[in-house]
């Protein structure tokens, strides 16, 4: 008998659970999108504008960022006891290439901040309508848009209106290791600056073992940034994406030149060979990187790599330099890879969000930050203020120069970058793997791609 | 008589041919059963070496010396206790709701009698084998409706409902069960909730074992569901814990195989101490009689 | 024992009645459980499959413009012979691994059966997430124990995982790796053949080979083709180890059918072209599921 109510139990409890999901669906869910719930106003201030209240933060940091970041909220937490940041780590992006984020705006559930690692993921969302305008809530930012450097404004705007705030980026730059250049005879002063040059490197810095295997390669374009899609395009000169016309640019000489001259380190080099000798389980941050056990002399990548270098590789006596380019290139440039600020549709405390934001952005907070990683701020008065600039470390002299240039901005702003990345990419292996024509594949792309930009 | 003789030979001969035959047998399935253990001692072995141990070229089998750094850091690195409670929590609510609503339904289909009874039943069995990925869209769109993306309810409440594997299994126990078993009661009156609870349910311990072991399984293997349907750290199970140190930047393998053997090990001794039951679960799967 | 078979015969249409009423009541959570997470869903996703959907703007009826652009789209139809490859070579070679080594099992001369079963089993049981850390290592070009392994035969082994040749067979040493549940049912199939038929067949002169192709093959065909049944659907999911262990590369050799779903779905946010790939997954599942219940008499017991 005990068991029957049991069971019968549980039924009732089952199908409440499901009755209550259903309503909650109709009371959480924001009418259209804008109009945001009743309780603002009472939580969040009164005429004085003092703000109080609770808001939600969706991080999209892990390891050793992800404790950095937890420290900025428990700081700003006890600094600011009216107001309470709950902190949730999200992986891939905060939720924006998971779906999670997606489903919170949808389901009526959505934070109030999310800081997003893929900029471009995080643009689409912004192209598509998922984020609020900063607009109503930046004087509780204590941020003006127009002091932040040049290349980032792209990321901030869509169509004129500020859906993203920059919190600080990322430069690229190429690192060679400068005992293989003494010992291939070549002057570790005078790095590569042109793309023919870092071919000529490449070429003087690859050995052959007496059975005719290579046992260490000059360059490998697609390795560490330069497995980013939208990379070496970028460096070549092209946008991917025209946001004046609303046209992808795939097809445009310096993008087909730029996977012609992939093509020439394929055929010259067995690609399949050259990714099982690479190919290692640790990636960036292992005693195992090709860069650190020297099995390549240079690579493309960021600044956090001096870190991983610090950390796993400290006898590599390593130098970087701007990116080498092709004529007509970015020269003395670079991607800005920034981590964003948004404020998810349907926020229900923005102002609060606002308010963390100008307490996050200083630069004392971010301090440890920009000590760790070499990471770039995005206000250039900032850099200032940060140890690397006062102790006159030279690459960080070189990632201020680069991140200020004209030519540094952001590739692929559309709202179709995530499929577009990984189409690309699998493009690039079909040149690499399959020898195949690119401008064929990239004109096929590019109209698939386009019939979904103008749907 | 000669035929007798001949058959002597013949058995002779395939004696000593028996022998030869066991012995290729025996190193076949020796051989064959060295390569399937492998992985788990390189897993144990390797969750005793330094993280730059890992990548030493060329490789060596063990560990220069045992330390247990890489479980200690486990608590340290991650978060590792908060991960296993969420796991836990997914786990017990599997249990109980697959062990009873399976056995409740089941028994609507192994002890009474109703018409389209066995046509129902085949939808039962179809279902069963109905790749997730069909129906994942539709339920993330529905629950993301409910407010249910990023809670533990997607992953808890549809066990209370029948999984029609344990359905399955409690059908066909029940079946098993003598008719006269029951008989004596339903003449005493009791209705049929009275007999499944007190009659069938204490009978069918070894079914409800070893439907217990496997949603224990599923959930405690269980990657695409948590991966689909909870969003932020502090819900996460120990899987999906597993595929992020994976894919983050700087992935600290030596901490991630100290978890693949914590992760391993609970499944391994609840297979040595039930493996009968485990078999029977398995071998049933295939039984259509 | 007259009294109850007449009972069960001929009941009284009350009785009858409301035997099929307490039924009802006992089956209702797996009914409700059906129609709410199964039929619902698999409904709705039919029609989600035929519009324009990205979860935040209400879905846009098309028509079949989603299932046209599947047959156009490349890389799906790519996804589909990866797939393919891994049924057609990957699946026969799982089953006739698993068939060898149960048959061998399952003589009867052979001690200590129980601890081989344990070997085969164990692999079944390690999470996915794990399996997968575990053959990354495991496939290490350089420092991998297979190819470590295949160095002490004299053979230098391939990049496995970071070879567009060699993804997908390594994907098949994974799978044989896991499958122990096949050799379980094929053990329970084959302890069904009777082994007096083996013994006449040896006075008969059989050798093990003659006595595989005649006796044991034909009469565990059921067995084999249920095994190989849900091996093809379980292959039609494999997503995991793909996504963990090569995100579909290298040259998109590992991009599998359920990868490119969830690609669309949860990193394009195209549900509705999703949702027709997920129909299309459920045909070929329907199909196989029909084949499954009409030629096997799956489930149908007494």
């Amino acid at each position: 008998m005990k068991k029957r109510i049991f069971a019968l139990l549980i039924c009732v409890l089952m199908i409440s659970s499901l009755i209550a999901g259903c309503g909650q669906s109709n009371t959480n869910k924001p009418a259209d999108g804008t109009a945001a719930p009743d309780k603002t106003a009472e939580k969040t201030a009164d005429a004085s504008g003092e703000l109080s209240g609770t808001f939600t933060y969706w991080s999209c940091f892990s390891g050793d960022s992800m404790i950095w970041d937890q420290g900025r909220v428990d700081s700003f937490n006890a600094e600011n006891p009216n107001v309470k940041c709950e902190v949730q780590f999200v992986t891939d992006s905060a939720g924006i290439n998971n779906g999670k984020l997606l489903a919170a705006i949808a389901g009526g559930n959505a934070p109030d901040l999310i800081i997003a690692d893929d900029y471009s993921s995080a643009y689409s969302y912004a192209a598509n309508g998922s984020f609020e305008s900063w607009e109503p809530y930046l004087e509780f930012t204590g941020l003006s848009l127009d002091d932040f450097i040049k290349g980032y404004q792209d990321v901030m705007y869509y169509d004129g209106v500020p859906y993203l705030i920059p919190q600080d980026g990322n430069a690229l730059m190429l690192y060679y290791n400068v005992d293989m250049f003494k010992e291939a005879g070549l002057d570790p002063n005078n790095p590569p600056t042109t793309l023919a040059q870092l071919d000529e490197y490449a070429d003087k810095l690859s050995v052959k073992d007496a059975s005719g295997n290579y046992t260490t390669f000059g360059y490998i374009p697609w390795l560490d940034s330069g497995n980013d899609a939208f990379v070496w395009p970028f460096f070549f000169g092209n946008n991917v994406y025209d946001q004046e016309t609303k046209k992808l640019t795939i097809t445009e000489q310096n993008v087909v030149d730029t996977y012609e001259w992939m093509r020439t380190y394929a055929q010259k080099y067995n690609p399949e060979k050259i990714q099982a000798f690479v190919s290692g389980a640790g990636g960036m941050f292992s005693p195992d990187h090709p860069f650190m056990t020297g099995k390549v002399a240079m690579t493309l990548t960021g600044n956090w790599f001096t870190n991983a270098l610090r950390i796993y590789a400290p006898d590599v006596n390593y130098k970087v330099a701007p990116v080498p380019v092709p004529a007509g290139g970015r020269a003395n440039s670079t991607t800005v890879n920034a981590n964003v600020f948004g404020i998810p549709k349907g926020a229900k405390n923005p102002e609060l969000a606002a308010y963390f934001l100008k307490y996050a952005m200083q630069p004392a907070v971010n301090a440890t930050n920009f000590d760790e990683w070499r990471s770039v701020p995005t206000i250039d008065a900032a850099f200032d203020e940060i140890s690397w600039t006062k102790a006159g470390d030279e690459i960080y002299l070189m990632e201020r120069k680069l991140v200020n240039s004209p030519d540094s901005g952001m590739p692929a702003l559309c709202k179709v970058s995530a499929q577009l990345s990984v189409d690309i990419n699998a493009l690039r292996d079909n040149v690499i793997y399959n020898n195949a024509d690119p401008l064929p594949l990239l004109q096929a792309l590019q109209d698939k791609m386009q019939a979904e930009l103008d749907k | 008589m000669r035929g007798v003789a001949k058959l002597h030979r013949k058995m002779k001969r395939s004696k000593l041919a028996g022998n030869i035959e066991t012995a290729i047998l025996y190193l076949i399935l020796i051989a064959v059963s060295i390569l399937f253990v492998i992985p788990f001692l390189w897993l144990l072995f390797g969750s005793f070496k330094e993280g730059s141990e890992l990548f030493r070229a060329p490789f060596r089998w063990l560990p220069d010396r045992i330390q247990f750094d890489n479980y200690k850091q486990m608590f340290t690195a991650i978060p590792f206790l908060k991960y296993l409670k969420n796991t836990l929590i997914i786990v017990f609510f599997n249990i109980v709701g697959s062990t009873v609503s399976s056995s409740f339904v089941a028994y609507g289909f192994a002890r009474l009698h109703w018409p389209l009874r066995n046509k129902i039943f085949m939808i039962v069995l179809a279902t069963m084998v109905l790749p997730f990925q069909v129906t994942m869209i539709p339920l993330f769109i529905m629950y993301t409706n409910w407010g249910w993306i990023g809670t533990f309810l997607p992953l808890t409440v549809t066990c209370f409902f029948g999984n029609p594997f344990f359905i399955f299994l409690f059908r066909q126990f029940f079946v098993g069960l003598p008719k006269e078993l029951t008989y004596a009661a339903r003449v005493d009156g009791a209705n049929e909730f009275r007999i499944y609870s007190t009659i069938i349910m204490p009978l069918a311990k070894p079914c409800i074992t070893t439907v217990a072991i496997f949603a224990f399984m599923r959930t405690w293997n269980d990657f695409i569901g948590p991966l689909v349907f909870l969003a932020d750290d502090d819900l996460y199970t120990l899987s999906l814990a597993a595929q992020l140190l994976r894919s983050n930047l700087d992935p600290r393998w030596h901490i991630l195989l100290a978890l693949g053997v914590v992760m391993v090990m609970p499944v391994l001794i609840v297979f040595f101490l039930m493996q009968k039951y485990f078999i029977q679960g398995v071998a049933m799967s295939g039984i259509k009689e | 024992m007259n009294m109850t078979r007449k009972n069960s015969i001929r009941k009284p249409m009350r009785a009858e009645k409301k035997e099929a009423l307490t039924a009802m009541v006992f089956i209702a959570p797996w009914v409700v459980g059906f129609l709410v997470f199964t039929l619902y869903p698999i409904l709705s996703s039919l029609y989600y499959s035929m519009t324009n959907y990205n979860v935040l703007n209400p879905p846009s009826f098309i028509g079949f413009e989603n299932y046209i652009n599947l047959l156009k789209d490349k890389v799906y139809l790519k996804s589909l012979t990866n797939t393919l490859y891994m049924i057609v070579i990957g699946g026969t070679i799982t089953i006739i691994v698993s068939l060898i080594v149960s048959i061998i099992m399952d003589n009867r001369k052979l001690r200590g059966i129980s601890l081989f079963r344990v070997f085969f089993f164990m692999p079944t049981l390690v999470p996915t997430v794990i399996a997968c850390v575990l053959w990354i290592w495991m496939l290490q070009p350089t420092t991998g124990v297979v190819n470590t392994l295949l160095g002490y035969l004299g053979i230098t082994g391939p990049g496995w995982i970071a070879s567009p040749t060699w993804s997908k067979p390594a994907m098949i040493l994974m799978m044989i790796w896991a499958c122990g549940n096949i050799i379980i049912v094929n053990m329970a199939g084959l302890q069904d053949i009777p082994q007096s038929m083996y013994e006449s067949a040896s006075i008969d002169g059989a050798n093990f080979f003659q006595k595989v192709r005649t006796i044991t093959i034909p009469l565990l065909r059921p067995v084999i083709l249920y095994n190989s049944v849900t091996l093809i659907i379980n292959i039609l999911q494999w997503f995991a180890e793909p996504l963990i262990m090569t995100e579909g590369g290298p040259d998109s050799s590992t991009l599998f059918y359920s990868l490119y779903l969830y690609q669309n779905a949860f990193q394009f946010f195209k549900m509705g072209y999703a949702s027709a790939m997920a129909w299309i997954m459920l045909i070929i599942a329907l199909a196989l599921i029909i084949f499954l219940l009409k030629f096997l008499k799956f489930g149908e017991s007494e």
